[in-house]
């Protein structure tokens, strides 16, 4: 059931007890994550958190806890399938699910004692209604009383009766099936299309925002949560933009202070600002011209794989009056007449270009001298954290990493907190500090080297994107384009991961439309596999919708996989959370397309 | 030369510095005692000999002995006093059980008085507080709160806490527990302290 009121009925049912917290891994669980923990430390509510990469790891998860733990919260997960069904839970295990996959499974909906869902329930949601779905058992119990009582009247009248109850039987038999295909067919239209509602990590700031706790580090998180949403396009520009105007109504309550010359903050506190910058990605801690190679809106209208695409970026470039050697060294150490009016003189170029939504309204954070980033290079980050492909490191690994990349301060090791015990007298002050600088590694070296891997990522997928475009590797199947990326394709590991690949699914499609003639083709849908693990001879396959301007971005390739495994009884692992992404063997690659080729045309 | 051993002694225990307790040094003791002996004996019969036939000259041997023998006797009562102040700072660090190979390194002595100080120290913190007792070996800079954030290091199984909860102490995974449950197997390296 929905929650009307997020304090009452979930925050203050969980004050005095124990919580399992499970996260999904993308970055706006992780947000999320991390202002509940917030809150949590605030108010002293202890809690377990476990990440959860897949639908097998929650049920593990869930089977570990279930004893000890009555409360479970579920960031990001949980919502889109029949979780009861799925756990087997017991009466009094309570599951509050605040997750942005829509459409929401509609036991999970009507379920009044087990189920709470943290979601508004206005978020675009179309529910089916009660009586449309579900019937109740007492009518059936009682016809057949009537029956068993009609058939002891006597003999005579009985012919007539029973042809009456007979008739009377058909007519409901006759309903009932009706029913049951109206049923089938509401059912079908609502899971048919899978898409994305107000991030998580907004509804926990709002819950935040509600006790009065909020802090600007929340405010900061919630802030990263919606751009994720935006950077990995699981969100409408509509929706993307009034939940920007949201956040700016808090950014600017936490911004109001009689700040003048004389009151000022100290320059350490951290100030988030609203910025209607430009949509090159990282671009502050990159070199200009790396950064609009790499960007996919600036590479995909200028059609840089091309070699006229390159002549062109040149001409841009000149247009604006810059020269190549400032633009091509790191953004901070280009002059300062060049950076001041930055911003208007490349969208007055790009216009003439033909791009007219250079600039894209966001926010961005500063605190101490050095540090200030904008909210899609945190979500950059902290996804190619996330995702690293390192030998060693897990994916809990990496999801600390992640987690930890978004605090702000200096991590304090548990070797200086044991070092500080066995000290004894007498011991030297100096080598004691020594000791404790030296352990220390602070949170933000973390997401510099976080971004440092996010270039990396980049470069490799406008590198993939280039060379697929080129050597026409995208196919078209009919119904959906199709394209394959072999498994000797330079850093094909990195795409592994699934919200790297989806990445590199929009870019490519973006691309391929940009590229293409054919008209029917650009409105086709993109399904991509890549390579996921070589020993066991797997591949991961994502589907992405049509790349349009006013996209709805629902995504019907959940159920097409589904079917499409069914039928063909491929060996899939349909264990992401978003159902358009799936495991699959190598071998039944084929036979898995061209049912799915058959199924959509 | 004279007083050599033990200082070797004194070095012995100054380069273990950070409190750790090296092993007790039997051998070297022994020999210190061992010239301390004969030092003495020569002292005695120099003194008996200065005595009886008044030779003068002997004096000044006799002082460097006897001031050899004050020197071995500082150098030893000050490496038995560093151990016990040492094997002290153990029972703060360590609880009142310490590990085996600590104890493997202490000697028969240092072990009887290190049980009579935990004695002495457990009926003092008895003595507090009312009738409860109060444990000061906890908490040993005040604490900022009463919970604190840990993740997990490695798998440590189910650790239970003073209401009976068990949790799962899974590799990686974050809890939000009690202060002083934690202390423990933060020092001992299963538990991390997370700032943020």
């Amino acid at each position: 059931m929905f929650i009307a009121d997020i304090r009452k009925d979930f925050y203050e049912v969980v004050a005095n007890q124990r919580v399992v917290l499970l996260v999904a891994p993308d970055i706006d669980a992780l947000c999320a994550c991390k202002i509940l923990q917030a809150l949590f430390h605030c108010d002293q509510i202890q809690y377990t958190l476990v990440p959860v990469t897949g639908w097998q790891e929650l049920g593990t998860a869930f089977l570990e806890h279930k004893e000890q733990f009555r409360y479970f919260v579920l960031i990001n997960c949980g919502a889109n399938v029949d979780l009861l069904e799925m756990l087997q839970p017991d009466d009094d295990s309570i599951f509050f699910i605040c997750d942005t996959h829509r459409p929401v499974d509609v036991v999970n909906v009507y379920n009044d004692t087990q189920i709470k869902l943290l979601i508004k329930q206005d978020d675009d949601l179309s529910v089916p209604s009660y009586d449309d779905i579900f019937r109740d058992e007492d009518e059936e119990g009682e016809d057949s009383g009537n029956e068993s009582d009609e058939g002891s009247e006597p003999s005579g009248k009985r012919r007539r009766f029973d042809e009456g109850a007979v008739e009377r039987r058909i007519e409901r038999q006759r309903a009932k099936r009706e029913w049951e295909a109206r049923r089938r067919e509401i059912l079908f239209d609502y899971e048919q299309y899978e898409y994305h509602g107000t991030s998580a990590a907004m509804m926990f700031f709002e819950l935040a925002w509600v006790l009065t706790k909020d802090t600007k580090d929340m405010l900061w998180w919630a802030i990263i949560g919606l751009t994720d949403q935006w950077v990995h396009d699981k969100i409408t520009n509509m929706k993307y933009v009034t939940d920007i105007a949201t956040m700016q109504r808090h950014v600017s309550r936490h911004n109001h202070r009689n700040e003048d010359e004389e009151n000022s903050l100290s320059i350490d506190c951290m100030r988030i600002s609203f910025e209607y910058d430009l949509r090159l990605t990282l671009y502050q801690h990159w070199s200009l011209y790396e950064s609009i190679y790499n960007s996919c809106y600036t590479s995909c209208s200028f059609k840089l794989w091309t070699l006229n695409g390159q002549k062109k970026l040149q001409e841009f470039l000149a247009d604006m009056g810059l020269p190549l050697k400032q633009v091509r060294q790191k953004f901070n150490s280009m002059d300062m007449s060049i950076k001041e009016n930055l911003r208007d003189v490349i969208e007055e170029s790009s216009n003439k270009y033909g791009m007219k939504d250079i600039r894209i309204q966001t926010f961005g954070v500063h605190f101490g001298f050095k540090n200030r980033f904008l909210a899609s290079d945190m979500v950059h980050a902290t996804a190619a954290l996330l995702e690293s492909a390192e030998k060693d490191d897990s994916e809990t690994d990496n999801f600390i990493k992640a987690l930890d990349a978004l605090s702000r301060c200096a991590k304090e090791t548990k070797f200086t907190l044991q070092r500080l015990n066995l000290l004894t007298f007498p011991l030297k002050m100096s080598s004691f500090f020594f000791l404790l600088f030296s352990l220390c590694r602070s949170n933000i070296d973390r997401l510099h080297s976080g971004i440092a891997l996010a270039k990396k990522k980049l470069i490799a997928i406008q590198q993939t994107v280039a060379s697929c475009i080129c050597t026409n590797l995208i196919l078209s199947q009919g119904p959906f384009l199709y394209c394959y990326l072999m498994e000797g394709t330079p850093d094909v590991k990195l795409f592994s991961k699934p919200m790297a690949l989806t990445l590199l699914c929009k870019y490519l499609l973006k691309a391929f439309v940009h590229s293409t003639r054919n008209k029917r083709c650009k409105l086709l849908p993109l399904v991509m596999a890549a390579p996921k693990d070589v020993e066991k001879g797997t591949v991961i396959v994502v589907g992405i919708p049509p790349e349009s301007e006013t996209s709805d971005k629902k995504n019907f390739f959940g159920r097409a996989f589904e079917k499409a495994a069914e039928s063909t009884s491929s060996r899939t692992l349909h264990d992401h959370f978003d159902t358009s992404i799936i495991e699959l063997k190598t071998e039944d690659r084929s036979k898995f397309l061209d049912a799915l080729i058959t199924l959509l045309s | 030369m004279f007083c050599e051993k033990a200082i070797e002694l004194i070095r012995e225990l100054h380069r273990m510095s950070d409190g750790q307790l090296p092993a007790f040094n039997e051998d070297g003791l022994r020999q210190v005692l061992q010239e301390m002996e004969a030092l003495y004996e020569q002292n005695q019969s120099d003194v008996n000999e200065a005595k009886s036939e008044g030779r003068a000259k002997l004096i000044p041997s006799i002082k460097l002995r006897h001031c050899c023998l004050l020197r071995n006797q500082r150098c030893v009562t000050a490496y038995l006093y560093d151990r016990l102040l040492r094997i002290r700072a153990l029972r703060w660090e360590y609880g009142s059980v310490l590990p085996a190979n600590v104890r493997f390194h202490m000697c028969a002595e240092e072990l009887q008085w290190f049980s009579q100080y935990k004695k002495s120290l457990a009926s003092f913190m008895r003595s507090l507080g009312g009738n409860e007792g109060l444990d000061i070996t906890q908490d040993m800079k005040p604490p900022k709160s009463l919970y604190i954030e840990v993740r997990c290091l490695k798998d440590h199984g189910e650790f239970e806490i003073d209401d009976g909860t068990v949790i799962l102490l899974k590799k990686n995974s974050q809890h939000f527990l009690p202060r002083w449950k934690c202390e423990q197997l933060i020092r001992q390296g299963v538990l991390e302290h997370v700032v943020s």
